[in-house]
């Protein structure tokens, strides 16, 4: 059981800037996500943590421990890895005792916590097989296994989920979600599946561009995401945004008034989720013209615009569209986000 | 339909035609000329290399450089493409110099140790100049067995490590760096990860590696001939010598048969102890 404490960590190769200033803290037991687009610097953030890439400035504590300057079996942790990386050389059993087998652990207690592991992982079966012998979900269970053994008091994750194919990846989650929630293992977590980080982590810290952009609970990062990129990056299909001026302290959009945070003069972005939108039967609203729309079984997908601006919808699928409707449209005035066109950053309701 | 069925025989068959043609039909003449003697089939001529007065130390000589001069090789080569993965800057030139030996000829890298070794060679001049020594020292003669012996370890030692060394550096580079750095997250030094992830992992490069040179160090032959002579015979240049200068072919065909018999059996030895465990490859 540890905390992490991350201050302003950079990442330089040559002149190519990977991290820019990263701090987080990851409480004791806390499970955190690092999600954000390829290249955006997650992956080179919990390498930094793990030890197999120094960083260029900065500071990792680990349980309140100077981590900075030490190699990986030092800092008292454990990772699974994108591709798994079990040895191919090596037994299940071996695989998992790995751990336990480099710091001298005593052969009874390893002998228990490999059985302890693989029924966690329910592998118990799979123990004398070579790694060759397993289906990717096998082998995935067995790295995971092989982390939890040595009952680490961090555990990193590199994309874990993401060579296994659908069906198995949401039962992987499912399951990882119950082992590490009772094992209570502080745990980073690297993805760029945001479905990924929404189910599994307490909090997720949002990376773009080698910064983190937001940190919050899943809801909190949906709801109120703090920036342009954060709300077009969470949600599927995205949050829209329509850029709309202000006049007289208020958004006019159709019929409806809407109102800004105080105090903006200009024009204004306002973010709506396609799911926080109504049809409106009567009342005020706005025109949306149907371009595409797409029967997707929990709703209907309407892609289209309003005002010239593009928009998507996510309506009851109780009605039928064609392309070329024009539909009434009303938002949740309670889940509007607004944003300032220019830095990109949320406006706040003060 | 046929004619696709029978392509990828065809472009074998010059390939195959060449080896039977130039290496099954020589052995098969070599066996048979070993075995004829003049009152027809028989060992006599296996009898007569027994009796030849450098048999003995023809086998002891080439055993003794083999199992010296091989592991060493090993040992040389594995720490060799190790430090080489830890290169950042000026990997391949390097590479490119680790491996000059490979590009000179036995015969030329043979002379080139008997220009330093010789009693007038570098060697003695150099400690000479600096005052270790007061005069000239001989050290390839049949009165140094020792310094002989060592003077041919080193030779061939240069000459061939290079060709252990490639094939392992191919092999460490097939290696996922994952593995290694898997080890190192789970606790183990740099030793552990070495002898608990990247040997074991580079074991079929080893194999590979090990039966090459083994079978190439039972024939050395030019290294040995123009460094020690006829003061360090060995199984091939026993050969050589009956075959050249004894014109007695059949006996020659003798330790033909002996130098190959020998490779086969260190090759099924490397091959059987090497071998991936039951289970462990798909």
């Amino acid at each position: 059981m540890a905390d992490i404490r991350i201050e302003s960590v950079t990442k330089y190769y040559g002149s190519q800037a990977a991290l820019r200033g990263v701090s987080l803290d990851v409480h004791n037991g806390e499970f955190v996500a690092l999600l954000g687009p390829s290249g955006c610097g997650k992956t080179t953030l919990l390498r930094a943590v793990a030890g197999l890439d120094r960083q260029t400035n900065g500071r990792i504590e680990i349980g309140g421990r100077d981590v900075s300057d030490l190699p990986p079996r030092s800092r008292g942790l454990a990772m699974v890895f994108q591709n798994y990386a079990v040895f191919p050389h090596l037994r299940v059993r071996d695989n998992i005792a790995f751990g336990l087998l480099m710091t001298g652990t005593a052969k009874d207690r390893i002998e228990r916590q490999v059985a302890r592991a693989a029924a966690l992982m329910h592998i118990e079966a799979l123990l004398d097989r070579y790694p060759v012998q397993l289906s990717g979900g096998q082998r995935q269970r067995v790295a995971v296994a092989r982390a939890l053994a040595v009952e680490p008091a961090v555990l990193l994750m590199d994309e874990p989920l993401s060579n296994l194919d659908a069906l198995l990846r949401l039962e992987m989650r499912t399951e990882l979600k119950a082992v590490l929630a009772s094992a209570r293992t502080t745990t980073l977590y690297v993805t760029h599946d945001q479905t990924e980080a929404m189910g599994l982590a307490d909090r997720i810290a949002i990376m773009h561009e080698g910064r983190i952009e937001q940190i919050g609970s899943p809801l909190e990062i949906y709801r109120q995401p703090k920036s342009i990129f954060v709300g077009g990056f969470i949600g599927n299909p995205p949050m829209n945004f329509l850029r709309l001026p202000v006049s007289g302290s208020v958004v006019r959009l159709g019929t409806l008034i809407l109102n800004p945070p105080a105090g903006i003069n200009g024009p204004v972005m306002l973010g709506i989720r396609p799911e926080d939108l109504e049809v409106a039967e009567t009342g005020a609203g706005f025109a949306f013209r149907v371009h595409v729309p797409e029967p997707l079984g929990p709703h209907i997908l309407l892609t289209g615009d309003v005002e010239g601006q593009s928009m998507r919808v996510a309506v009851a699928p109780d009605r039928v569209m064609q392309p070329g409707d024009v539909v009434m449209l009303r938002p949740n005035t309670a889940r509007l986000s607004w944003m300032n066109p220019d830095t990109g950053l949320a406006l706040e309701n003060s | 339909m046929r004619g696709q069925t029978l392509r990828p025989y065809l472009l074998i068959m010059p390939s195959l035609a060449f080896l039977l043609l130039l290496f099954f039909v020589p052995l098969v003449q070599t066996v048979a000329l070993a075995f004829s003697t003049t009152t027809g089939t028989g060992v006599g001529n296996f009898v007569q290399m027994l009796d030849d007065l450098d048999f003995r130390d023809s086998v002891r000589n080439t055993f003794g450089l083999v199992l010296c001069v091989v592991p060493l090789q090993l040992l040389a080569a594995l720490g060799m493409s190790m430090m080489l993965r830890h290169v950042r800057w000026g990997r391949d030139i390097i590479l490119w110099i680790w491996t000059i030996p490979l590009g000179i000829s036995d015969l030329a890298a043979g002379l080139v140790w008997l220009a330093i070794l010789t009693d007038k060679g570098y060697l003695n001049t150099i400690l000479f100049e600096v005052g270790v020594i007061s005069g000239p020292q001989s050290w390839l003669t049949y009165e140094t067995p020792g310094a002989l012996f060592l003077a041919i370890l080193t030779a061939e030692f240069w000459r061939a490590t290079a060709i252990v060394f490639v094939v392992l550096v191919a092999g460490v580079q097939l290696i996922p760096r994952e593995y290694e750095e898997a080890a190192s997250v789970f606790g183990a030094t740099a030793w552990q990860r070495f002898r608990r992830v990247t040997l074991p992992l580079l074991r079929p490069s080893i194999q590979t590696a090990l039966i090459l040179r083994t079978v190439l160090a039972f024939e050395a032959f030019a290294v040995v001939l123009a460094v020690g002579g006829r003061n360090f015979p060995v199984l091939v240049s026993q050969a050589y010598l009956w075959q050249f200068t004894n014109q007695n072919y059949n006996v020659a065909a003798c330790y033909a048969v002996l130098v190959t018999l020998v490779s086969l059996a260190a090759t099924l030895v490397i091959l059987i102890a090497l071998r991936p465990r039951a289970g462990e490859s798909a």
